[in-house]
């Protein structure tokens, strides 16, 4: 009878540490899964924006404001890079955390001084990670808003041999971006608990006129509208136009030009995006 | 007598080192498995000397290698085999404001992959936890008995 006793407390007792185990190893995964940092959603219209630029056919352009309506902002963590110009979609995509960023406010890409960070868009708390891709939309803003009805509102001045234009140019065709990871000098999408990652829409303008520190036969320049047919609509030193406006007063190859330059503005730093019209 | 000398010449021709050039050259070399990368441009140019930066699967924030491309646009390196650092590479390229990255998953034979399973910090397995349970137990109940045996044995 009392070996059988013992037995009996041997084993119970064994059990315990071998729970005891158990709960310590669940203990930790449990805190590695609820582990969180923030990852913050700037934007940013690069140098081109902040400092001004000559567009490839001499004008300089300075921007006042350059507004930009950002919704439905998502940032995804994968194992592996996530590529849609090889073939992968928002559908496909196999993600391990997903952020979600709640964007209250139109961000302005020329607020602040030549040397201004990128806009903070949004913020979220999310599971600590690598977050390697971006979708995000830009849709007509809501009426009320400084630009409604677009997209994009583009506010500045043109400036060639002593003439200055001032421009108020509004888009408002919407647009889906989906991207793999920003290309940059640093990796950026790492969140550790503490320390934050950003994730980065960025806005290349150059795009729609062109740079003069390029050479003209480079793909940008080919491929850019450039300013002159903007300034050639001016009247009085202004030239205000929304889309129907320029879509029916630009030649109908420069208003093509246009159109694809637009969908195009979207990157990841310097790594392409995915463009799809999103209505 | 003929034998002895040859025995001795040969002994001395054995035992002589060779002459050492001062400028003689020396090329060694081992088998690796690379990894090459060719980066061009979307209309097909070669991007020549572009900035490469490799990221390592076990630290994805920390570049592993830098350097750049070669004329045709290629880059050539041998990944870190470790088990940790079994998964996707990351291989960044970038060249005047252009740039693309893209992952080169890494698998060694089936014994590395059972390595990383092993040390890759993700736990023991159940049948694994199983048998580490059924031992523990086994010892405790092996100690009481023989607690057990010691006492009787006094009593007797």
């Amino acid at each position: 009878m009392n070996k059988v006793r013992i037995f009996a407390y041997a084993i119970a007792l064994g059990s315990l540490v071998v729970s005891g185990f158990a709960q310590e190893n669940a203990t930790k995964t449990i805190a590695a899964a609820t582990e969180e940092g923030t990852l913050t959603l700037v934007a940013n219209g690069e140098d081109f924006v902040r400092q001004g630029f000559v567009s490839k056919d001499g004008w300089q352009i300075s921007f006042d404001h350059l507004y930009v309506n950002i919704a439905d902002a998502v940032a995804y963590s994968t194992e592996a890079s996530f590529e849609p110009q090889k073939g992968d979609t928002k559908e496909s995509i196999e993600y391990q955390n997903k952020a979600n960023f709640n964007i209250s406010e139109i961000p302005d890409l020329a607020a602040g001084e030549a040397d201004a960070e990128p806009i903070v868009v949004a913020q979220a708390n999310v599971p600590t990670g690598f977050y390697n891709a971006l979708a995000w939309q830009l849709s007509p803003a809501d009426p009320g808003s400084p630009i409604a009805g677009n997209t994009i509102a583009l506010q500045g001045q043109a400036t060639k041999d002593g003439e200055t234009i001032n421009f108020d140019l509004g888009f408002n065709q919407p647009a889906e971006y989906v991207c793999g990871e920003f290309v940059g000098e640093d990796r950026q999408g790492v969140v550790a608990a503490d320390t934050p990652g950003k994730v980065e829409a960025t806005f290349h303008f150059d795009h729609i006129f062109g740079d003069a520190d390029t050479p003209p036969e480079d793909a940008l320049n080919q491929d850019a509208l450039g300013f002159q047919p903007l300034a050639d609509l001016a009247s009085n030193g202004t030239v205000q136009l929304n889309e129907a406006d320029m879509a029916l007063q630009l030649s109908e190859a420069d208003y093509q030009t246009l159109t694809e330059a637009i969908a195009g503005l979207g990157h990841v730093g310097e790594g392409h995006c995915v463009v799809t019209d999103s209505q | 007598m003929i034998r002895f000398y040859f025995f001795l010449s040969l002994l001395a021709l054995i035992a002589v080192p060779e002459k050492t050039l001062a400028h003689g050259a020396n090329i060694e070399y081992r088998q690796t498995a690379a990894i090459t990368i060719e980066a061009k441009y979307d209309d097909g140019t070669p991007m020549a000397n572009a900035q490469v930066v490799v990221y390592a699967p076990s630290d994805r924030a920390t570049p592993w290698l830098k350097g750049t491309t070669d004329e045709s646009g290629n880059f050539t390196f041998v990944p870190d085999t470790k088990p940790e650092n079994i998964g996707d590479w990351d291989v960044k390229v970038r060249q005047s404001g252009h740039g693309d990255i893209t992952s080169i998953p890494l698998s060694e034979g089936e014994n590395v992959a059972d390595t990383q399973l092993a040390s890759g910090g993700r736990g023991y397995t159940s049948a694994q936890k199983a048998i580490m349970a059924a031992a523990g137990i086994w010892g405790f109940i092996g100690t009481a008995l023989y607690f057990s045996r010691s006492k009787s044995s006094k009593l007797d």
